[in-house]
């Protein structure tokens, strides 16, 4: 009876063993799928572009081929537009987060904490906008920008993303559990509301406000539609569109291409890797916001 | 009575404050989303050619009887709905077993999420070029399926043959979103309670019934909530496809819908012909709203 037992036991533990070992070669085989092409990327910018489309891949590069940084960053044309592109990039989604989160924190804030006529209202009006996709409304936008006349400049670049509709919800969901005794001490002590929003709110408001900023940025440097709408000059032109612009060019070579596409993405994956916890927590919040 | 007078003050002061907070959200709600969708509607209703100096000729409905007749546009709605459905199964599919492996994991969870997610950190215009690279006909594509199905020297065309240009597009984006689902699915995972697993443990279940039983049931909610977002996110696709046919893949494969409009108002000057489009792609995109609405309202569960 107790030797079965046993039996069964090993039985049931050779099983669980060969389970487990799968499940660590199927993870680990994604996980050497997914960074592949990212590594690919850091390798190849560093080959020659004779090594690149080389049969086998060679993943270790024989030495350093700065050269095709150097080329990425000086042009085809030799006029260094890539670093008033990277320039141009940083403005204009460093501004957006900055809008974003002022004012998806005021409106949070006024739906979260203050009762008035048309509230609910309000929410489900700016809840809405987040059905209205924006590739159905870039083109009355696009004629709007160039009546007003800021197409190809950072006003155009910037105006039609200075707040949006899951900031706004996001900020309310954070602010709603915030104790309202705290407000009313403080306005008894003689706090005006802005204060209150200034002093109380926003400095006890860090992760969410960290979130939001760092998922708008991220959504920005990404954003490829909208400028290829407005941008006409070279100078106006962010990362993306300087990406595909060389892309485009006879004389870029597949390492300097590599090159140009390393240096858009060095910065933000070194934002990831330091602040990885507010994007995957980013993720999440998104997750929860049918609430 | 005169005791409420001054709270009814106070009430009426924070209203006012409540008001002033959301103003600039709402104004530029009305200006940026609201406007916008309304004009489109408006334009979508007449003759009109981006920089034509002539008033627009009204034509009613002409524009989506046109488009309903036009297999242009049916291309680009079976490229959208193909690309929609080959790219968020294998989504679906693979983020849960990604996030339930890696929740089965005692070490490396951070590692692992880290790692999946990391794609979607890189901007899609990075993605596409990487991904032109490694579909060249001496690149990485053809050279690791040729490994795997043991075809040495073959040459499978990711960016010529129109079918593996569909292909090539949803590897793309899936290879760039799954991490993204697979936290999401992590997060509905953790917010299942441990002791259910305990009781059904104590109850004789084995791993493969409490998933079957337990964490697939109780997982509904981020399932459909998994699935609709990716579909959104799936028929807006824009990126991957403009960058592969500036880097030389055929268009029509590919020519998804948000692509037609860039097309049909940018290069053609059809203002009203793209805003009869994105009328339509907003309509097929409400559609999925209300259903996500629907089933998030039937679904919710309590532990």
């Amino acid at each position: 009876m107790i030797y079965t037992l046993q039996g069964k036991k090993n039985e049931i533990n050779r099983q669980s063993l060969i389970i487990d070992i799968f499940i660590w070669a199927f993870l680990i085989l994604a996980a050497l799928f997914i960074l592949a092409p990212t590594i690919f990327m850091f390798t190849a910018s560093l080959m020659p572009a004779n090594d690149i489309l080389k049969m086998p891949y060679r993943w270790f590069p024989k030495g350093f081929y700065w050269q095709n940084y150097w080329q990425g960053i000086r042009g085809n044309d030799g006029s260094f537009i890539y670093i008033r592109n990277i320039f141009n990039s940083l403005v204009v989604a460093l501004a957006v987060s900055a809008t974003t989160v002022i004012f998806s924190a005021l409106a949070g804030f006024g739906l979260a904490k203050y009762y008035f006529k048309g509230r609910t209202l309000v929410f489900m009006l700016i809840m809405a906008t987040m059905m209205i996709p924006f590739e159905a409304i870039m083109i009355p936008l696009y004629l709007v920008t160039t009546k007003l006349g800021i197409q190809d400049s950072y006003a155009g670049l910037i105006a039609p993303f200075l707040v949006n509709a899951f900031g706004v919800f996001l900020m309310r969901q954070y602010f709603i559990t915030f104790p309202d005794e705290i407000l009313d001490a403080a306005r008894i002590d003689g706090a005006s509301e802005l204060m209150i929003f200034r002093k109380i709110i926003l400095p006890n408001s860090i992760p969410a406000v960290a979130t939001l900023a760092i998922l708008t940025f991220k959504a920005q440097w990404d954003n490829l539609l909208w400028p290829l709408l407005v941008v006409q000059s070279e100078e106006m032109k962010t990362i993306p569109l300087y990406i595909v612009k060389f892309m485009g060019e006879k004389h870029t070579d597949e390492g300097a291409m590599m090159a140009v596409a390393a240096i858009a993405s060095i910065p933000i994956l070194i934002v990831f890797f330091k602040l990885s916890k507010y994007f995957l927590g980013g993720a999440a919040l998104y997750s929860s916001r049918k609430g | 009575m005169s005791k409420r007078i001054p709270t009814y003050s106070i009430e009426r002061k924070k209203a006012r404050w409540g008001w002033i907070f959301v103003a600039p959200t709402l104004i530029f709600f009305s200006l940026f989303s609201f406007y916008p969708i309304f004009n489109a509607l408006y334009t979508s209703l007449f003759k009109k050619k981006l920089l034509s100096l002539k008033p627009p000729d009204f034509i009613g409905l002409d524009n989506y009887i046109y488009l309903l007749k036009s297999p242009d546009f049916w291309n680009s709605m079976r490229a959208t709905v193909v690309f929609t459905l080959g790219t968020f199964v294998p989504l679906l599919i693979f983020s849960l077993i990604f996030a339930i492996f890696i929740m089965s994991r005692k070490r490396f969870q951070n590692f692992f999420q880290i790692a999946y997610y990391s794609p979607a950190v890189l901007s899609s215009v990075v993605a596409a070029v990487i991904w032109l690279l490694i579909f060249d006909p001496r690149g990485l594509g053809n050279q690791w399926l040729n490994l795997i199905m043991n075809t040495p020297g073959i040459d499978h065309k990711w960016l010529a043959n129109s079918v593996m240009v569909q292909m090539s597009t949803m590897m793309v984006y899936f290879w760039k979103y799954v991490g993204y689902f697979t936290i999401i699915f992590i997060v509905g995972l953790a917010a299942i309670p441990h002791s259910i697993y305990e009781a059904a443990k104590i109850d004789g279940a084995n791993d493969w019934k409490n998933f079957w039983y337990i964490t697939l049931p109780l997982l509904k909610p981020t399932t459909i909530l998994v699935s609709i977002i990716s579909m959104l996110q799936c028929l807006r696709t824009f990126s991957t496809q403009y960058l592969f046919t500036q880097g030389g893949a055929p268009l029509a494969p590919i020519n998804v819908i948000t692509l037609n409009i860039y097309y049909t108002a940018i290069r053609d000057h059809r203002i009203g012909r793209a805003s009869a489009m994105s009328i339509i792609l907003f309509i097929i995109m409400l559609l999925f709203t209300w259903v996500q609405f629907k089933s998030s309202r039937a679904d919710e569960i309590s532990y």
